[in-house]
């Protein structure tokens, strides 16, 4: 009697705060919803901002976000590959190997804002370039390395090793099986790796602050040194503090909320595939 | 072309070994490799960067957007810092054109020889001190100059020690850097730099304190005057020589009301050719209109009030 | 072995860009020492333990700031950690697995938030429910370090809930079943085989939020009321927590970064924060990492 009743408590318990969390999940996003969706309209997406945030739309923030973002991917899917190689197939199973898992969770650790700090210090700074999107894309890049990287490696190492082997008993050296079976093999890795990154470094503030956005005044980049874009979550950093409008307000939550549908789509495309991965690596 | 980008990388070897602000290290490798792509990439047709304070944005930002419009002009808009980010990112020359709400002291000069700062004044603002409403509503209405000192170097801590009710003052002050800062320690202590060193919580952009103001009981802090709307936040009076002075535009005008601030966009030496043209926008009927209607005063009623 | 030999393109071009990439990490190591490095020699230990920061009058101490980063991380990781393992263990111990598969979606979906939504959510509502909540504590305002790691908490429990499922799931299924017909209730297989099985996932997790905790910027320097200088009459005092505050990453990404430009010191002062913060979350990662490698034996 007395263990079914400890395990009674125990279940109400956990699934209390299992409750909790979808609950909040619930209340945070019913709570932009009903707060941005009055702002949502056509003319929401497709004009510029007008009276300092006040009125027109937020058309340059998301397309300064996509830029950035698709920037970030240009930077990290081939850095991510090479590392992924080099450290799951390479080193497989050398200490050196294990270092670079190490050092790819270290980077994985390092605040966002210290990416922006940095990017500000070499290239804004140093280098003279000002503001410039090509800095928030090599940041951003930079920061996802890590998600990308770990989730295909994870594919690698989960690949079956009779493919590996049936390809090296036909004689392939080792590049040429990279080449035709572990790379097509895992390239779902690597899709899946990139929307969780691109999601991250999508709604990330601190990296591209000082770095890559401007408040306004930016529309499509021409070149690369002073050539900041606009982009949402800088926008919304911006409007919570300052606005002279209660018209803004409405318009920023719509913000708020285009900018959580751009991230969820995100990791919801990347979602079957992760879960699938995880629950086949734990053999449940 | 060649010339400055070997400057550059030379610049970025030698820095390392010494590093300070003004010379800038870095060591990427990578870094070095890119260092030469945006000399070649670069289009950089008459690009007007602006940088400032907050308050001076709101003029400046809607008259940029006219001009964009109106003359296909390229503007970027930035408010990172304030006003002391305008001055120093127009010191180092990260933009064309700062925007700041305090005049640019000898200091800031000091600190920037290399740069030779015009201030050109386009309008004037008052910074008032608000409160929250049951502050005002509990009959507060005006503080002395010796009062705002007092709770400013934390010696007054509570409302009943200033006729108020029993309960804790919660200043918030500005962040340093602010103009609205700067104008009020200086009308307290003569200059920013002899205002003694105090710890409150900081607030940054105006509508940041007024929505902290609002929502905080026994609230006090710096905000421009166009701000207070006399619903959730309310003006203080400041009684000088016994007469309780409102920051209405009128007392801003004569003087009466002390601290009041100059609107300014600066620019180094002779304005580039876009900072020209937003300077005579800023100047021009349109634009001092702007100016109005973001609940500053322009030039010609402070001229008029002066001539009284 | 001997088709091995030359290296291949692939393999240059794949260790060309993986050091490009440690290089550049060693990089960013490297100009935040350098660039640090008057206040170093100028402050030395004294950085740490000294109570006040005026730059205005050249005093660098951030004692107050590492304070309230860690009160910031720690009431976080109260909130988030019961949370965070309470729902990893229900969803991967007693849900089937389509329901498990629910939690995680939805868990997922909260961990794509972004920051900035967070900090916002924290000024409109949060902020002003603490204020309330507090107010037989009299407090100043609603900007204090408990809203601060209230706000960071609800923004760990993905991260804490994935890491915590992963360590839990690692402990073979295999086991379970047969502790299951041993005639064990799911919660004693729960308490008496996974868990002690999984600590040290779940200890790794703890510290890798940590880490998260620490450096998180935006949300944090919406609510935590960035006030300099707050250092406790008693370290064990919790009142500080119904008190505004500043943590690294808000002193950081403020606008005193832009005030420093000219000033060597100051600006040496500004990058050495992020050197300390930078080293600190290092060091949680590190360690998290590492203990959660000490994955459990397969019977």
């Amino acid at each position: 009697m007395r263990r079914r009743l400890t395990d009674i408590a125990f279940r109400t318990a956990t699934g209390l705060c299992a409750c909790v969390a979808c609950g909040l999940l619930v209340v945070i996003v019913w709570a932009i919803c009903q707060r941005g969706w009055p702002a949502l309209s056509w003319r929401f997406f497709t004009e510029q901002i007008r009276l300092v945030g006040a009125d027109g739309g937020i058309f340059y923030n998301v397309l300064g976000t996509g830029i950035l973002v698709l920037t970030a991917l240009a930077v990290s899917a081939p850095l991510a590959t090479a590392i992924a190689l080099v450290q799951a197939v390479y080193l497989r199973g050398r200490p050196l190997g294990a270092m670079l898992g190490l050092f790819l969770q270290v980077l994985n650790g390092v605040p966002s804002l210290l990416f922006g700090l940095i990017g500000m210090i070499v290239f804004v700074q140093a280098l003279g370039w000002g503001k410039s999107w090509l800095i928030g894309g090599l940041v951003l890049g930079f920061m996802i390395l890590p998600t990308v990287c770990v989730a295909l490696v994870e594919r690698i190492a989960a690949l079956p090793s009779r493919y590996v082997e049936a390809a090296a008993g036909l004689g392939l050296r080792r590049s040429q099986i990279i080449r035709s079976v572990i790379l097509p093999q895992t390239k779902g890795g690597l899709i899946t790796g990139s929307l969780l990154g691109l999601a991250r470094a999508a709604g990330e503030t601190a990296p591209i602050m000082f770095t890559a956005t401007v408040f306004a005044g930016a529309t499509v980049p021409r070149g690369v040194s002073e050539s900041p874009v606009l982009s949402l979550p800088y926008h919304i950093f911006i409007l919570s503090q300052d606005s002279f409008d209660p018209a803004v307000v409405t318009k920023v939550w719509g913000a708020a909320l285009t900018l959580l549908a751009l991230v969820c789509s995100l990791s919801l495309i990347a979602l079957p595939a992760r879960l699938k991965n995880h629950e086949e690596a734990n053999n449940v | 072309m060649l010339d400055s980008a070997y400057a550059r990388n030379h610049r970025l070897f030698y820095l390392f070994l010494s590093p300070s602000i003004h010379m800038k290290s870095a060591v990427f490798v990578l870094a070095l490799v890119f260092s030469a792509v945006p000399a070649a990439m670069t289009v950089n047709a008459e690009l007007l960067k602006i940088n400032g304070s907050t308050t001076v944005n709101l003029p400046v930002a809607e008259a940029a957007e006219i001009l964009r419009a109106e003359r296909k002009m390229d503007i970027q808009v930035d408010v990172q810092g304030g006003s002391s980010g305008g001055i120093s990112m127009l010191g180092e020359g990260l933009v064309q054109m700062g925007m700041a709400s305090k005049h640019v002291s000898a200091a800031d000069r000091a600190k920037f020889p290399k740069c030779d700062f015009v201030e050109t004044h386009i309008g004037e603002d008052a910074v008032a001190l608000i409160v929250s409403k049951d502050v005002w509503e509990s009959g507060v209405k005006a503080l002395t100059k010796e009062q705002i000192a007092g709770i400013y170097e934390g010696r007054i801590k509570n409302w009943k020690e200033v006729g108020g009710p029993n309960r804790r003052i919660a200043f918030f002050n500005k962040e340093p850097g602010r103009g609205t800062w700067e104008v009020f320690v200086h009308w307290l202590y003569g200059d920013a730099k002899k205002a003694p060193p105090v710890s409150f919580p900081e607030v940054g952009g105006n509508e940041e304190t007024r929505n902290k103001v609002a929502s905080t009981m026994g609230a006090l802090s710096q905000l421009s005057s166009s701000w207070a709307d006399g619903r959730k936040v309310f003006a203080l009076s400041l009684r000088l020589d016994g007469k309780d002075i409102l920051p209405t535009d009128e007392n801003i005008a004569t003087g009466a009301y002390p601290l009041s601030r100059p609107l300014f966009v600066l620019t180094n030496g002779k304005p580039t050719s876009g900072a020209q043209m937003m300077v005579d926008f800023l100047l021009s009927d349109r634009g001092q209109e702007l100016v109005k209607k973001h609940g500053y005063m322009k030039l010609s009623e402070l001229k008029t009030s002066e001539a009284k | 072995m001997s088709r091995w030999k030359r290296p291949s393109v692939t393999l240059v071009v794949c260790a060309l860009l993986t050091l490009v990439a440690v290089f550049a990490f060693m990089g960013m190591l490297a100009v935040f020492v350098a660039q640090s490095a008057p206040v170093w020699r100028s402050e030395g230990w004294s950085f740490f333990t000294q109570k006040q920061w005026f730059y205005r009058q050249q005093l660098f101490g951030i004692a107050p700031m590492l304070y309230g980063t860690v009160v910031v991380a720690a009431v976080a990781l109260l909130v988030a950690t019961p949370a965070g393992i309470g729902t990893a263990v229900f969803a991967s111990e007693f849900l089937p697995r389509r329901a498990r598969l629910a939690v995680k979606v939805a868990i997922e979906l909260l961990a794509g938030i972004p920051s900035v939504v967070y900090g916002l959510l924290g000024i409109v509502l949060l902020r002003d429910w603490i204020y309330r909540a507090l107010q037989p504590f009299d407090p100043l305002s609603g900007d204090t370090l408990l809203t601060a790691g209230l706000l960071v908490g609800v923004m760990l429990l993905p991260t804490l809930m994935t890491l915590s499922d992963d360590a839990l799931r690692s402990v073979p299924a295999s086991q379970r079943l047969a502790a299951r017909g041993l005639g064990l209730t799911a919660t004693e297989t729960a308490l008496r085989v996974t868990l002690p099985q999984a600590w040290p996932g779940l200890l790794g997790a703890l510290l890798l939020a940590g880490g998260r905790a620490l450096g998180e910027m935006i949300a944090v320097f919406l609510v935590v009321g960035r006030q300099d200088n707050q250092w406790p009459e008693s370290l064990l005092s919790l009142r500080p927590m119904a008190e505004a505050g500043q943590t690294l990453s808000s002193k950081l990404g403020g606008p005193e970064i832009n005030i420093a430009y000219g000033d060597p010191l100051h600006w040496a002062a500004m990058v050495a924060l992020g050197l300390v913060l930078l080293v600190l979350v290092a060091t949680l990662t590190l360690a998290g990492t590492l203990i959660r490698r000490r994955k459990p034996h397969a019977p």
